[in-house]
């Protein structure tokens, strides 16, 4: 089994194109990760990380024949005064816990996931939380983990403990 | 559609910007400040660092004065393309003449364009641009002569006059064996035309642009934008640029400018509401 994790940003669709593009490095990262899975992929995301998805997936040539799930979500959107909801002081602290549940994807930790707060900070962790469902995952990669406008972002790669990684 | 301008292609609805520089010694808007050769050689330099992708080089002032030849008139403009053509392989250039002599002597120091500002008042100027592979714009003066202010010229309808002639003159130009990617229509502001003409042809360009020939606006400090606000020459950008903007929702594709980079950013701004050019850079509530 393989999972990919990217974030919900509606730049990365060819629909909010501009000439040039405001998130290379992130849009690179996701590609690499998403070209990772296998043929037929699962989706967890609300219905705007599903356009998202979707995109990545149409943009890539994938061949593994191998379980996949692509998950949307990423973590607060106030984590400065510039960030789209403003500067909260919560949110680095919610994002450093989520950043180390993303890292040791345990069934517990991710159901356990704070989800009012959560949406206090507009951090998209639907996705997130679904994969609680996917036992015995460990971490294959991080291919991206920042936050160039003021929303953390992460690209994470896991694949199932039992059959270990090969990427 | 494809812009075939004599050595330069441009593909789909792309917008150029055509700067005018002067080799006069009497313009109405720079007063020879680029009479000297090397004044104008910088205005060169200055318009092409802006984004130009045109340059039009002229030498005789179009409003009346003294008698230039054909002879003096390629004094003051063929070596001049000729350095150009050579410092700035990558610029379109154009020369505004309206004489063939001139044009064919231009074309073989190295221009891609003619501008015949005057509605083709020498005939044999389609066959310059057809025997060196130049393109040609094609004005509407409603027959006056070159150098001529209009007077008491009036017209039953002047848009449709001025696509009826506009687009004559381009079929000729095509007969005389210029590609048809290399024709331009220009409805030409004030030429043959008062400032209610030049009104309604801003007003109502989307026609000309139907045509199917690509539209060339000279709208530049012109007076029916100094009549319109009543301001003088060196007051005008703004008005010019409301103009311009007019100009480029109908669909102009290149802009005649004195002002290359508030021209640009208008003529980007319009052409991107018109959904015809995306954002150069949007990230604002899609992060």
């Amino acid at each position: 089994m393989r999972v990919v994790l990217v974030p919900g940003v509606l730049a990365l669709l060819p629909e909010y194109a501009g000439l040039e593009d405001p998130v290379p490095e992130l849009r690179q990262a996701c590609l690499d990760a998403v070209s990772w899975l296998g043929v037929e992929v699962t989706v967890l995301a609300d219905g705007q990380g599903t356009r998202v998805a979707e995109h990545l997936l149409a943009s890539t040539a994938r061949s593994e024949d191998e379980a996949s799930y692509l998950v949307v979500g990423n973590g607060s959107a106030m984590r400065t005064e510039k960030a789209p909801g403003h500067l909260d002081e919560r949110a680095a602290a919610f994002d450093a816990g989520l950043g180390r549940v993303l890292k040791e994807p345990k069934s517990q930790s991710l159901a356990a996931i704070d989800q009012d707060l959560a949406r206090e900070l507009w951090a998209n962790v639907d996705g997130i939380v679904e994969m609680s469902a996917l036992p015995g995952l460990v971490l294959d990669r991080v291919d991206y983990d920042d936050d160039p406008y003021g929303v953390q972002y992460w690209v994470v790669r896991w694949c199932d403990d039992a059959r270990g990684c090969q990427s | 559609m494809t812009l075939k301008l004599g050595r330069h292609e441009f593909d789909g609805d792309r917008t150029l910007m055509m700067a005018i520089v002067n080799r006069t010694p009497d313009s109405f808007y720079d007063k020879g400040a680029t009479w000297a050769e090397d004044k104008a050689f910088e205005r060169v330099a200055l318009v092409v660092e802006q984004g130009a992708e045109i340059v039009d080089i002229g030498g005789i002032k179009a409003a009346p004065g003294a008698e230039i030849g054909a002879a003096e008139e390629k004094a003051r403009v063929v070596d001049f393309v000729a350095r150009v053509r050579d410092a700035f392989p990558g610029v379109v250039i154009s020369v505004d003449t309206w004489r063939a002599e001139v044009g064919h002597a231009a074309c073989e120091a190295g221009a891609d364009l003619l501008n015949d500002a005057w509605g083709g008042a020498d005939p044999e100027l389609v066959d310059a641009a057809a025997q060196h592979g130049a393109a040609i714009v094609c004005t509407h003066t409603g027959g006056v002569t070159p150098r001529t202010r209009p007077y008491r010229i009036e017209y039953d309808d002047v848009v449709a006059a001025a696509i009826a002639d506009t687009v004559a003159y381009a079929e000729r130009a095509v007969a005389a064996g210029v590609d048809r990617r290399s024709v331009v229509i220009d409805p030409a502001h004030d030429f043959g035309k008062n400032t209610f003409h030049s009104l309604e042809l801003t007003r109502r360009l989307g026609e000309m642009v139907d045509t199917g020939w690509p539209v060339l606006v000279s709208l530049s400090n012109k007076d029916f934008v100094g009549e319109t606000l009543d301001l003088p020459v060196g007051e005008r950008l703004t008005g010019t640029l409301a103009a311009t903007a007019v100009s480029a929702l109908a669909g102009a594709r290149i802009y005649r400018v004195h002002e290359v980079a508030e021209t640009r950013q208008t003529v980007d701004m319009v052409w991107t509401i018109a959904g015809r050019r995306p954002p150069q850079r949007a990230i604002r509530g899609l992060q």
